[in-house]
């Protein structure tokens, strides 16, 4: 059941559908600690309880500006690989069940886009890309490598 | 400490104390070893003996609790011959803790048992409780004690409670430690809001008290997972004491830093390590007694083990002044055991060549001993180590000795920080590193301009300048005061020491730090991220890191005066002036002699010795040294020879084998006559003849008999039979002359010109050489011949030392 289920987000000015299987929660923060020198993609970190988070801007990873992080803005908690993550979201709308079934992107992606999503998937009368989280952390570490 | 092949059975109540006892047994036999080893060494240290009697003692109580007759008949026989050393009946000696050792041996392999069977095994410990006891009655002691001895058992409560411990599950730990974070993070926040609403003076002030008591529980919490890392250090020296005395090398151990504290998980995953690396040391380090006098190092060989934090990691250093590795040797070795080809070897660079003892299978030590060939080698070492996320350095020198670095990280580790701002924000510096810290506008400070570059100088020492928003690609804050900025003295590493300009300095806190995210760890310049009580993360600087990343060269050698290596020179130039060497003299004696007339020992193989004319010689190498020997010694093998040297002769001293280096006494009793044996003097208790160089040297010296070294070249001319070559050249060779002969010209000018054929012209005299004619007859010419015999030797070897005034006999 858990393959079915996405949160529904607007991230770097699209709406996604993420897979939600590393999705931890959705929280807002405050104002995050800079990272000097660190990759363009990371935008700070923040605490949530007593875990740090470091705090990941889409925009960046899909090759658009960075967006400054305003104080209560939303984001997607995710953890990969033992340590925790927070995607910037422009807007999140939903969590739900889509029995459609992913299918092969068809037609031509911006670069960044095609980088990330994995598939494309039928909701409510809209196509939306498919995206793992975990692509907009690993895939600019790979890429620095 | 708990030695997991103690721990067999969990179930019953019973068993859970039995595991307990287990537990604690197991912490307190590797206390005990360290202890009784320490003790040893000093023993008029009364409270290292009170320690110890403590230890031995809770082991009986508890095994008494828990039926273990065994147990407690072992215990009580180490207890009660300690109990005698407390009062002065029994001296303490190497027997007395030989026993104890022994007791305590069998005490672990009973424990051993118990944990798989469950119950305590059968068996005999007469001999070990006897070995105890008999010295006792040899020992005799004064007086014999009446009835039992009576003690306060209360006296040692205190001291049994702090051995008591439970396991608890490492991962409901963690969770005790994160939710006593969020509990200080809610208190925080809490305090805050009730500042801000203006509650009244007692809503406060309990407020304030339930604060106090989470900050105490903080602490406690934190120091749950974390272990001092004596721990890991206390079993180390009785392993050495052990295997020193096994294998006949003297060795001194040290260890430092124990106070670093390390997660106890980590712990366990480098004990293991820990313990081959300092074995390994011993048996193929340290080098044999003779051979590091030959090397002219100090007898005694030297391992130190020592901790120290760095940024987020442990570092552990085992360092030994063992003969280090070869790499051409480990290059052979890979080769001969078919771990490589001759090719692939040629490829390898110097330090891959070092890493060969990494491989699986690859053991360096020329012959097995029982020390290793244990089947565990450097490879194991390497996996435990990597396994939880350190690496393994080498750091060697050839002859002089071996480093192994274990550089371990700190998961959830507390260290001490300095908080200092740059470019508005907080940034954490371990404040293990941090040397000094100073105003920048001080007295003391000087900052120059080179080139680009910025240089501090404080108080005449140099260091240089980074500027930590440089460093992290930042603009300076405006709302920073320029002229009130700080200097951090940073020194990340043995040997190396920069400035780090920041804004300001905040406070010290005490930081859980845990690793940050990949990619910001890449940059290197963080070593972790840590959340101080105002819930704000704060990065955690790497200091090492910083470093390469303003590509900085911050060692200090040559750039100040190393004084403690001065100081340690100066020290052991004191020693040699008055060290005495001890030895086995070949008839079995103890001899001693003043170690600063010792060139250095030599090993040869006995068919490098020679008697020539009524004397023992030897040939080392191009040169010939008497001996001090009245007959060649027989058989096959190698003999060692004390070289000694009075500035301007060699002579060699044969002897059994080197035994110590220790203070000439002050006190000596002089000889009588004049002769090879200066005086006695008592070293440990046993007269030990010192020998009298002076004597000695004059005993060769002589007749000019000791040769210089500079042997006189000898020529040959008009030797066109090759007599001279094949009867006299060997003669004059014995009596320390070099030979050439033939038509070529020698690089040098000889000494001395041979005409070897009677009557021929000897072209080669130009009259600045002394020239010797040999004649064929026995009758000389007449009272003007100044020709001598070919075969009267004697009269040869005269013309020769006449001719050169030099050496030969």
């Amino acid at each position: 059941m858990m393959e079915k289920l996405y949160l529904i987000a607007r991230i770097a000015d699209t709406r996604v559908a993420l897979r939600s299987r590393a999705i931890n929660s959705v929280v807002t923060v405050g104002t995050p600690v800079e990272v000097p020198a660190a990759p363009p993609h990371v935008a700070g970190l923040f605490a949530l309880r007593s875990r740090v988070f470091t705090l990941i801007d889409p925009h960046v990873v899909i090759g658009l500006p960075a967006v400054p992080v305003a104080p209560g803005q939303r984001v997607i908690v995710v953890e990969v690989a033992e340590h925790g993550y927070a995607l910037l979201a422009d807007q999140i709308e939903d969590v739900c069940f889509i029995e459609a079934a992913e299918t092969r992107i068809a037609g031509k992606l911006l670069p960044g886009w095609a980088r990330v999503a994995d598939a494309m998937i039928e909701h409510e009368g809209a196509s939306l890309l498919v995206v793992d989280p975990s692509n907009f952390i690993t895939l600019p570490a790979l890429k620095a490598a | 400490m708990v030695q997991p092949q103690f721990l067999g059975r969990t179930g019953t109540a019973m068993d859970d104390l039995l595991n307990d006892f287990l537990a604690e047994t197991a912490e307190i036999l590797a206390e005990a070893g360290g202890a009784i080893v320490a003790w040893e060494a000093d023993p008029a240290d009364r409270a290292q003996l009170d320690a110890i009697f403590r230890l031995v003692h809770t082991i009986k109580g508890s095994s008494g609790f828990l039926a273990l007759p065994r147990v407690t008949a072992l215990s009580h026989a180490a207890e009660d011959a300690l109990d005698q050393v407390r009062r002065g009946n029994r001296d303490a000696n190497a027997a007395l803790v030989s026993g104890v050792l022994g007791i305590l041996d069998r005490l672990g392999d009973l424990c051993t048992a118990l944990g798989q069977a469950g119950v305590e095994p059968a068996g005999d410990d007469r001999d070990v409780i006897g070995a105890l006891s008999e010295q006792a009655a040899s020992d005799e002691a004064p007086f014999d004690v009446a009835g039992v001895p009576l003690r306060r058992d209360d006296d040692f409560g205190a001291e049994l409670q702090s051995w008591r411990s439970i396991r608890v599950p490492l991962s409901l730990l963690d969770s005790v430690m994160t939710g006593v974070t969020d509990i200080v993070l809610a208190r925080n926040e809490f305090a805050r809001m009730l500042r801000e609403s203006g509650a009244d003076l007692s809503l406060i002030a309990s407020f304030d008290r339930l604060s106090d008591s989470i900050a105490g529980m903080r602490q406690s919490v934190s120091q749950m997972r974390m272990q001092r890392i004596d721990k890991l250090f206390s079993p180390l020296p009785r392993i050495v004491r052990d295997l020193a005395q096994e294998m006949g090398k003297k060795i001194a151990f040290q260890t430092s830093g124990g106070e670093v504290e390390l997660d106890r998980e980590m712990m366990e995953n480098i004990r293991d390590p820990l313990i081959h690396i300092v074995r390994n040391a011993i048996d193929h380090g340290v080098e044999a007694l003779e051979e590091r006098v030959a090397a002219g190092k100090d007898v005694t060989a030297t391992i130190a083990v020592s901790a120290r934090q760095s940024g987020n990691q442990i570092e552990i250093e085992i360092r030994d002044d063992g003969r280090g590795l070869s790499p051409d040797a480990l290059v052979a070795k890979a080769i001969a055991s078919r771990l490589m080809t001759a090719t692939e070897a040629r490829a390898l660079g110097p330090k891959e060549r070092l890493e060969l003892i990494f491989r699986p299978g690859f053991s360096t030590a020329a012959k097995i001993t029982s020390v290793s060939g244990r089947g565990v080698g450097m490879d194991i070492v390497k996996a435990n180590v990597e396994k939880i996320g350190g690496v393994v350095e080498l750091r060697n020198e050839e002859g002089r000795g071996l480093t192994i670095l274990l550089r371990v990280p700190m998961t959830l580790t507390i260290i001490s920080g300095l908080m200092v701002r740059a470019a508005g924000q907080y940034f954490a510096i371990p404040r293990g590193a941090v040397r000094e810290i100073l105003l920048e506008s001080g007295d003391t400070v000087r900052i120059d301009q080179l080139g680009g570059g910025e240089l501090a100088t404080v108080r005449g020492e140099q260091f240089p300048l980074l500027r930590l928003e440089n460093v992290l690609g930042r603009e300076r804050d405006t709302a920073d005061d320029s002229d009130d900025r700080a200097l951090v003295i940073v020194r990340p590493g043995q040997g190396q020491s920069y400035a780090l300009s920041v804004a300001a300095i905040h406070d010290h806190e005490e930081l859980v730090i845990k690793p940050a995210a990949p990619m910001i760890m890449a940059t290197g310049l963080y070593a972790g991220t840590t959340l101080p009580d105002n819930g704000r993360p704060v990065l955690l600087l790497d200091v090492q890191g910083l470093l390469a990343a303003a590509a900085i060269d911050a060692t200090e050698a040559g750039r100040s005066h190393d004084r403690s290596a001065e100081a340690e020179t100066e020290a052991a130039a004191a020693r040699n002036a008055a060290q005495l060497l001890l030895f086995r003299d070949t008839n079995g004696r103890i001899r001693g002699v003043r170690l600063s007339v010792i060139e250095r020992v030599e090993e040869v193989p006995v068919s490098t010795l020679f008697e020539s004319a009524g004397r023992v010689q030897v040939r080392i190498g191009e040169d010939i040294f008497p001996v001090h020997a009245a007959t060649l010694p027989e058989g096959e093998g190698s003999v060692k020879l004390l070289r000694l040297y009075d500035g301007q002769a060699v002579l060699c001293y044969p002897i059994a084998e080197v035994i110590d280096i220790v203070r000439l006494p002050d006190a000596v009793q002089p000889s009588v006559a004049p002769g090879l044996i200066a005086g006695v003097a008592l070293v440990a208790g046993e007269p030990v003849e010192l020998i009298d160089p002076f004597w000695l040297m004059a005993q060769y010296a002589a007749e000019g008999a000791a040769p210089v070294l500079r042997r006189p070249l000898c020529r040959f001319a008009d030797d066109s039979d090759g007599w001279g070559d094949n009867f006299l050249a060997p003669i004059l060779r014995n009596a320390g002359y070099r030979v050439v002969s033939g038509e070529d010209e020698p690089d040098e000018t000889p000494d001395v010109l041979l005409c070897i054929e009677e009557g021929a012209a000897c072209a080669l005299a130009d009259g600045a050489v002394p020239v010797i004619r040999l004649r064929a007859s026995i009758a000389a010419a007449g009272p003007e011949d100044e020709t001598v015999y070919r075969y009267d030797r004697q009269a040869l070897l005269d013309a020769m030392r006449r001719s050169v005034g030099g050496a030969g006999e």
